[in-house]
């Protein structure tokens, strides 16, 4: 029988529906710790003074960690993409978000840990926060970021992602008609029904077994091998098994935390958050701001795109310089537009930082481009399916980055979904396919975009 | 005061693979005494089934049934290189290591079936966990006795390894975005339609239908595409008429701690859901799939934005699409304005009318 | 005092204040029902307390003495799946599996008091259960499956209703 294409049961599927699939919350060692973070209470501030002391003293408490038991305090996620480290694992000198983790605690249970939470001393100076990233430019903006309100470390030190091609002024000369709209999709927050949680157990070989809810076992490793400074053979990291993730569990810090913890106490320890950290610490979705103006022809050729975005960071840059270059290489959507002019920004205020999710830069692109779309089409009172199979980026055709397409399917799905909703196409859309342009469907602007796939 | 119906659609595109690439997958396999196949992978199973999925390939790949597979993940010590699961990576990217890392495992079973029955490994197929000469099937030998001679007669541990690293992507000019390879392992096609109503009394957007349309290149497992599809819609919806962490964006504050202040959506949202798959093959993905998983809750928003301009005439640009900000909508009746040829959408929001600083958007006229 | 948890009677050493989700996971070691929210929300928690559907993150076990409880460990085992184990295995209901407990038990409530297929029926019964990955479509196919009283082959899975498959086109 064949395997591919079968409708084959989960692999996992029994134990999912008899409770015994292991999570890393089911997962039983005797003697161990509970882990609770201080986070700070304010959105922005200098730490002007700190004490742990007291709650080091409590009974039943086993370690408390700050930034000065990191062996290396940053690290970065995505270094050997050439984004450097700029988020500090515990806060040092001054917190950029609210619930921003600056020390934790294991103790002998939740509510001692809890306790020795609260019981550690620290005075914060308040700063003017800043939220909004459209108020990030101003020259009277409050600071977020020792880098500045934004990312300055794309390519060549440019501080936007930037994307030219062909030229828009003569697009926009030549256009019957400009389009220009703002589209602006919300921060989310990813909801696995697993919130974040890690287990770490010091072996008596010296090594450190990780359990934990990452989705990314060999990632997540590296992120405690670094922060730790030991080798990859010290460390076991146990999981796979993830009660959801969306994104949400690739850059996780609780494994390091506790590794930390477990290293001071020389006990397991385990990090389970609240669904309330989950909710207003852990790291979501980003919300976007995005201007688009189109040049378009009265019979609905789009001839250029003019762009900008702003990607809210938050208090950290993480994945998001990674994620808008992905938002700029996909800012043409399914279509073939032959000149384009887009900037880009990664831009810091004062919120939980911004992760990966689910459709990573490309979720806001794709609203704001196909919302624009059906737009045009009702500007020009031309059909929204018909304006679509018409632009469908077609086999030859170049991307914004000039990487010929070879094997589109816009004009395939397109037409697919007018048969699912009974829209019955005029013959010449009725008739396209994902095969080169020719004919009418080579007008002029679009000549220059061909390219020969075999040659790629 | 009424209730109004709407319809919508969007079309995306979306990569499969880390953007730029260089994030490897690698797999391991070995084969027991009685022919089992054990398959050592590092790629975290986050409920999109990539356990699933790879085993599949595994049983394909090899020729034996999907029940001789066992898949473990567990752990770092015994799994190989896998930079997770993310970007729709787990089946293409993964999945490639595992199939390659199968192909090795089945050269080396036709080997020993080859010395075994004494016909060259060329003219042998593996079919339902049995090595038979293509043409000649009545000259066979069961995978569980190749795997026993390997184990008693020569010594060998059958076993295969394999690995999938694209070439990192340069953007080789900062200026104009120029890349020097595909950024990409290979990109995924979607159209979505949606179905509103939308009470002008209240505000309330419902979406009451989601037709969608999938090039998924080949669908390794329709009900595991199936499960990506469906879980995504209802996360698009999320996305497009509910969900929110600061609901005064930009302020920060009033966010929901709990599931009852943060609207996640329920059984109630769920509206009916028609699922078109399209199967396109990749040139590179095993068995020529494409990854899905992340771009099944891209369409949905789009689209519902566009059915509720043709519900009530307005356009709602920002998300999620609230009541609130639906009644707003109705009460300035906004249209675009008219600057020459230009029509501007949504003036109040454009950094033209907020920034002082560093950055403008302006059109030329 | 003692509790009755899937047929088994056990002295509870926990204070009365503690969750009967605490006491079933950290003292009896029954780890079906999941700590998703520890708030009442999510309903990963749910178990039946006496034949009613319980968040047990919310339930004192003080007020329990006596009772009876049965979590997914009790509706079956691999071996001897309840019909509704076997229809969310055939029907794909669990994607990462953590809300999947207490999915299984509102769903065992809402058949024992006569549950039909009426898919909005079953959207009512089982609203306040959240599900992340499914978009709950095959939940629902699951649950209506066991009230049709259909039986599944558990070597496939069933598509969902809207799929066609239209294999490649241009």
């Amino acid at each position: 029988m064949k395997a591919v294409g079968a409708r084959l049961p989960r692999y996992d599927g029994i134990g999912h529906v008899t409770g015994r699939t292991t999570y890393v919350d089911d997962v039983r060692v005797s003697g161990m710790l509970w882990a609770k973070a201080l986070r700070s209470p304010l959105h922005s501030a200098t730490i002007t003074s700190f004490d742990t002391s007291k709650a080091e003293a409590m009974p039943g408490v086993h370690a408390v960690i700050t930034h000065a038991d990191v062996p290396l305090l940053e690290y970065g996620h995505l270094s050997a993409l050439g984004i450097p480290a700029d988020e500090p694992l515990l806060a040092k000198d001054e917190v950029r978000y609210k619930g921003q983790p600056i020390a934790v605690v294991a103790a002998e249970d939740e509510e001692t840990a809890m306790a020795a939470v609260e019981a550690i001393d620290i005075e914060l100076e308040e700063r003017t926060p800043l939220f909004d990233i459209r108020k990030a430019f101003d020259a009277d903006a409050p600071k977020v970021h020792q880098w500045g309100n934004w990312y300055t470390h794309f390519e060549g030190e440019m501080d936007r992602r930037q994307i030219r091609k062909g030229s828009v002024d003569d697009a926009f000369d030549k256009a019957d008609t400009i389009v220009q709209g703002v589209y602006r999709p919300a921060a989310i927050e990813h909801v696995p029904l697993e919130t974040q949680v890690a287990l770490v157990v010091p072996e008596a070989s010296g090594r450190l077994t990780i359990y934990s809810c990452t989705q990314a076992l060999y990632f997540s490793m590296g992120v405690v091998a670094a922060h730790l400074q030991v080798p990859l053979n010290k460390l076991k990291v146990v999981g796979g098994t993830v009660g959801g993730g969306f994104g949400g569990k690739v850059d996780t810090a609780s494994e390091t935390m506790c590794a930390l913890l477990a290293q001071r106490s020389g006990r397991p320890v385990k990090w389970r958050w609240t669904r309330e950290e989950e909710f207003l610490c852990s790291s979501t979705r980003a919300p976007w701001h995005m201007e688009i103006a189109d040049a378009v022809t009265k019979d609905g050729w789009i001839l250029g795109r003019k762009m900008l975005t702003l990607h809210d960071s938050g208090a950290y840059g993480r994945f998001s310089p990674y994620g808008l270059t992905k938002h700029s290489f996909h800012h043409t959507g399914a279509y073939t537009i032959p000149n384009l002019e887009f900037d880009g920004y990664v831009v810091f205020t004062n919120r939980v930082p911004t992760t990966a999710m689910r459709g990573f830069g490309v979720t806001s692109v794709s609203f704001a481009t196909e919302t624009h779309m059906s737009r045009i089409a009702d500007v020009l009172g031309l059909d929204p399916y018909e304006v679509r199979l018409k632009n469908a980026n077609r086999i030859g055709d170049t991307s914004p980055n000039r990487i010929v397409y070879t094997d589109p399917s816009t004009v395939s799905v397109v037409k697919a979904l007018a048969g699912g909703m009974d829209v019955e196409l005029q013959p010449e859309y009725a008739a396209m396919s994902r095969d080169p342009r020719e004919g009418d469907l080579l007008p002029e602007h679009l000549v220059g975009q061909m390219a020969n796939p075999e040659d790629h | 005061m009424a209730v109004h119906k709407g319809r919508g659609i969007a079309a995306i595109e979306y990569p499969t693979g880390m953007n730029q690439n260089g994030d490897p997958s690698q797999a391991w396999i070995k084969v027991k005494p009685d022919g089992r196949i054990d398959v050592f992978a590092g790629t975290s199973d986050i409920g999109n089934g990539s356990k699933t999925i790879q085993s599949q390939i595994v049983a394909e790949t090899i020729g034996v049934p999907y029940d001789w597979i066992t898949y473990d993940n567990s752990n770092t010590d015994s799994s190989p290189v896998c930079t997770g699961t993310f970007a729709s990576r787990a089946t293409f990217v993964a999945g490639k290591a595992v199939e390659k890392a199968a192909e090795r495992v089945k050269e080396r079973i036709l080997d020993i079936a080859g010395k075994e029955l004494e016909i060259d490994p060329s003219d042998l197929e593996i079919v339902d966990g049995e090595v038979l000469a293509k043409g000649a099937p009545q000259k066979k030998i069961a995978v569980p006795d190749v795997a026993a001679a390997a184990t008693w007669t020569y010594g060998e541990l059958i076993t295969g390894t394999g690995a999938q690293l694209k070439d990192f992507a340069s953007i080789v000019d900062p200026e104009t975005g120029e890349v020097d390879s595909p950024p990409h392992s290979a990109i995924s096609y979607a159209a979505c339609a949606a179905e509103v109503e939308v009470d002008d009394e209240t505000g309330v957007v419902r979406v009451t239908r989601l037709v969608q349309v999938y090039d998924v290149g080949r669908a390794i497992n329709p009900t595991l595409v199936e499960g990506q599809i469906e879980g995504g819609a209802v996360q698009g919806l999320g996305l497009g008429v509910l969900e929110n962490c600061y609901p005064y964006y930009p302020s920060a504050e009033h966010r929901g701690g709990q599931f009852g202040s943060y609207l996640a959506p329920g059984f109630e949202d769920l509206p009916q859901i028609d699922t078109i798959i399209i199967e396109n093959p990749s040139a590179d993905g095993p068995y020529g799939a494409k990854g899905i998983g992340e771009m099944a809750n891209n369409a949905q928003p789009p689209a519902i934005a566009s059915a509720v301009y043709d519900a009530v005439g307005v356009w709602v640009t920002e998300l999620p699409i609230t009541p609130e900000r639906v009644l707003r909508a109705l009460e300035a009746k906004a249209e675009p304005t008219r600057n020459g040829k230009t029509f501007v959408f949504d003036a109040e929001l454009s950094v033209n009318a907020v920034a002082q600083g560093g950055i403008a958007f302006e059109v030329p006229a | 005092m003692n509790l009755t948890v899937n047929g088994t009677t056990h002295d509870v050493e926990s204070g009365p204040l503690a969750t009967l989700l605490d006491v079933l996971r950290e003292e009896l070691g029954v780890t079906s029902p999941k700590a998703g929210c520890e708030q009442g929300g999510c309903g990963a928690c749910t178990v039946l307390v006496d034949g009613e559907p319980q968040r047990s993150c919310l339930t004192p076990v003080g007020a329990l003495d006596g009772a009876s409880v049965t979590t997914v460990e009790g509706l079956g085992a691999p071996e001897s799946l309840s019909p509704l184990q076997q229809a969310f295995t055939h029907h794909y209901a669990a994607q990462c599996g953590f809300c999947t407990s207490g999915m299984l038990i509102a769903a065992e409530a809402y058949l024992k008091r006569g549950g039909t297929d009426d898919r909005e029926a079953i959207q009512e019964a089982l609203a306040g259960h959240v599900c992340r990955c499914t978009g709950y479509v095959k939940i629902i196919d699951a649950v209506a499956a066991v009230a049709r009283g259909d039986s599944f082959d558990l070597t496939v899975t069933a598509p969902s209703p809207g799929m066609t498959n239209l294999g490649g086109v241009s």
